[in-house]
C-alpha cells in the first residue's frame, strides 16, 4: 500500500520528538490534523510535544480529542495521566493512569506515574506496589535493549 | 519529567547543601550509569545529571540519586579542602608504561604466540589510561552506592538491578584482550572490580532481589541473597584468579571504609566522605605497586593532561626506547 502524505508527515514528526524538536514536531503535527483529524494518532503526539513544551492543559485538551476517537488508546490514558500530574490534579491523574494500566498492564510508564500519584496523595503502601511493577517492565525493557545492542 | 518524591526532595538538599543548580538531561545515548557534569569538575553555571533516555522510572531515579550523592563529595570536597582527581603528568606516565613494559616483556617469555612490536607499544598507553580511568572512577562506586543504599531506601531493589548490571559490563571489560594485556594487570583490574562487589555485597546485606521474581532473564537470581548473587558469579567464572588480589583488596576496602553510611547530610559528612575515597585510593595504588603513576591535582590539571596525552605517550615511548622511537 503507497503511503500517505498523512502518514510520511506523521513518521517526520516522531522523529522530530525523538530528536526533541518539539516546535517542529508541532509544526508538522498541525498538518495532518488539517488532513486527517479523525487520526487519533494526530492528537496523542501533538500531546507529546505540548508535555515537552510544559503546556500541560493543552496536552490534557488534546489527550481528551484522542480518547473522544479511541476511548481505548492506552498511550493517550497515560500522557493524560502526566499531563495531569504536572498540573498537580493527582486524583485524576491516578484515575487516568489506573486506566492505562488497565489497558496496557505492561506500559512501565504508566504505572511509575500512577506510583508517584498515589504516594502524593500519601497512599504508600499501593504506591510501592506500583513502583515495584514499573521496575520489572523497565528492567525486562532494559534487558531487551542490551540484547539489542550485544547482538549490534 | 515526573520524579518520585523522595527524588526531588533529595535533588534539592543537594542544590541547598551546594547552594548550586542542578540540571537533568535525558539522552538516548547516555551511558547506562548515567553521567555527571559538575561545576567542580568544568567550568560550567549549573550541574548538569545525563540519563539514558529509556529509563523512564526507577531506574532514573536511581542513577539521579547516585549522581547526586557523588555531587555532594564533590562539592563538599571543593568547600573543604578543595576537590582533587588523580592526574598525570610526563614523568608518571613514563613510569607507569615502563613498569607496563617490564611486565609485558616477561609475559612475552612465556608466551608461544608474541605479541607485534607495534602492538605491545601500542598497548603501553592504553593500559596506563585504563587504569588511570579506573582509578579515577571505581573507589568512588563503593561509598556512591553504599551512601545511596541507607539514604534511599525506596530505591534498594532498583539499585540491587543496577549493581548486577554494573558488575556484569566490569566483568566483561578487556575479556577480549587477555592475550594482549600482561596477566599481571588483568588480574589486578578484575580484583578491583572483584573487591568491589564483595564489599558492596557486605554492606547491602539485607534485601533479597524479590522484585525481579517475575522476570524470566532474572530468575537464576531468585531467592539469592544479595551477598551470594554478587559471590556467586565471581566464583564461577574465569576470573576466579582475581580472588586471591581481590580478597587482598576487600581487606584494604573494608579498612578504609570504616564509616557510618546512615548520618545526617552535611557538608562535613560528604567532605569525609570524600577523604575516605582519597585514603581508599591511595591504598590501592599503593597495593598495586602504582605508586608514582598518578597525582592528584585539580581538575583543570587533568584536562589539560589529557589534552596533551598524546604528547605524554610519545614523550615516554622515546624515554623508553631512545632512538628506536621515530618522531
Amino acid at each position: 500500500m503507497p503511503e500517505t502524505e498523512a502518514s510520511r508527515l506523521l513518521k517526520r514528526a516522531e522523529h522530530y520528538i525523538k530528536l526533541t524538536k518539539y516546535r517542529e514536531a508541532l509544526a508538522v503535527i498541525e498538518k495532518v490534523i488539517r488532513i486527517e483529524p479523525k487520526n487519533p494518532l494526530c492528537w496523542y503526539l501533538r500531546a507529546s510535544a505540548q508535555i515537552e513544551l510544559e503546556k500541560y492543559s493543552d496536552a490534557v485538551s488534546d489527550c481528551e480529542k484522542a480518547l473522544a476517537i479511541n476511548p481505548n488508546y492506552a498511550d493517550a490514558w497515560t500522557k493524560k495521566a502526566l499531563a495531569l500530574y504536572h498540573l498537580e490534579q493527582f486524583g485524576p491523574a491516578l484515575a487516568a493512569s489506573t486506566r492505562a494500566t488497565a489497558l496496557n498492564a505492561n506500559d512501565a510508564s504508566a504505572w511509575y506515574i500512577k506510583g508517584i500519584c498515589l504516594e502524593e496523595l500519601g497512599k504508600s503502601e499501593e504506591a510501592e506496589v506500583a513502583y515495584a511493577k514499573s521496575l520489572e517492565l523497565e528492567i525486562i525493557l532494559d534487558l531487551k535493549e542490551e540484547g539489542r545492542s550485544v547482538r549490534k | 519529567m515526573p520524579l518520585s518524591k523522595p527524588i526531588r526532595k533529595y535533588i534539592s538538599e543537594t542544590e541547598e547543601l551546594l547552594d548550586t543548580t542542578i540540571t537533568l538531561l535525558r539522552k538516548p545515548d547516555a551511558p547506562p550509569g548515567g553521567a555527571l557534569i559538575d561545576v567542580y569538575t568544568y567550568r560550567l553555571d549549573k550541574n548538569i545529571i545525563i540519563f539514558p533516555a529509556n529509563y523512564i522510572g526507577l531506574l532514573k531515579d536511581f542513577i539521579i540519586t547516585k549522581q547526586c550523592t557523588h555531587l555532594l563529595i564533590k562539592g563538599a570536597a571543593e568547600e573543604k579542602s578543595g576537590y582533587r582527581v588523580c592526574s598525570f603528568t610526563p614523568d608518571s606516565v613514563y613510569t607507569g608504561m615502563r613498569q607496563i613494559y617490564y611486565d609485558a616483556l616477561k609475559d612475552e617469555v612465556k608466551k608461544e604466540k608474541k605479541l607485534p612490536v607495534y602492538k605491545l607499544l601500542e598497548m603501553l598507553f592504553i593500559l596506563y589510561r585504563q587504569f588511570h580511568e579506573h582509578i579515577n572512577d571505581l573507589p568512588w562506586n563503593p561509598i556512591v552506592n553504599a551512601r545511596a543504599y541507607h539514604r534511599m531506601e525506596q530505591l534498594r531493589k532498583t539499585q540491587l538491578y543496577i549493581l548486577l548490571k554494573d558488575g556484569k559490563r566490569d566483568m566483561d571489560e578487556m575479556s577480549d584482550l587477555t592475550e594482549i594485556v600482561p596477566r599481571r594487570y588483568f588480574v589486578l583490574d578484575k580484583s578491583m572490580f572483584y573487591a568491589r562487589d564483595l564489599f558492596l555485597a557486605k554492606i547491602l546485606p539485607a534485601d533479597k532481589l524479590m522484585p525481579v521474581v517475575n522476570i524470566p532473564q532474572m530468575k537464576k537470581f531468585n531467592h539469592l541473597e544479595v551477598k551470594e548473587m554478587l559471590t556467586t558469579r565471581w566464583t564461577h567464572t574465569a576470573w576466579y584468579q582475581s580472588k586471591y588480589f581481590g580478597d587482598s583488596m576487600l581487606t584494604i576496602m573494608e579498612k578504609q571504609l570504616d564509616v557510618e553510611w546512615n548520618e545526617e547530610s552535611t557538608l562535613d559528612y560528604y567532605a569525609n566522605l570524600y577523604r575516605k575515597g582519597v585514603s581508599l585510593t591511595d591504598a590501592l595504588v599503593n597495593y598495586m605497586s602504582m605508586k608514582d603513576w598518578f597525582i592528584w591535582e585539580k581538575p583543570q590539571h587533568l584536562h589539560v593532561a589529557q589534552e596533551k596525552a598524546s604528547e605524554y605517550e610519545q614523550a615516554a615511548l622515546k624515554k623508553i626506547f631512545g632512538d628506536l622511537i621515530e618522531d
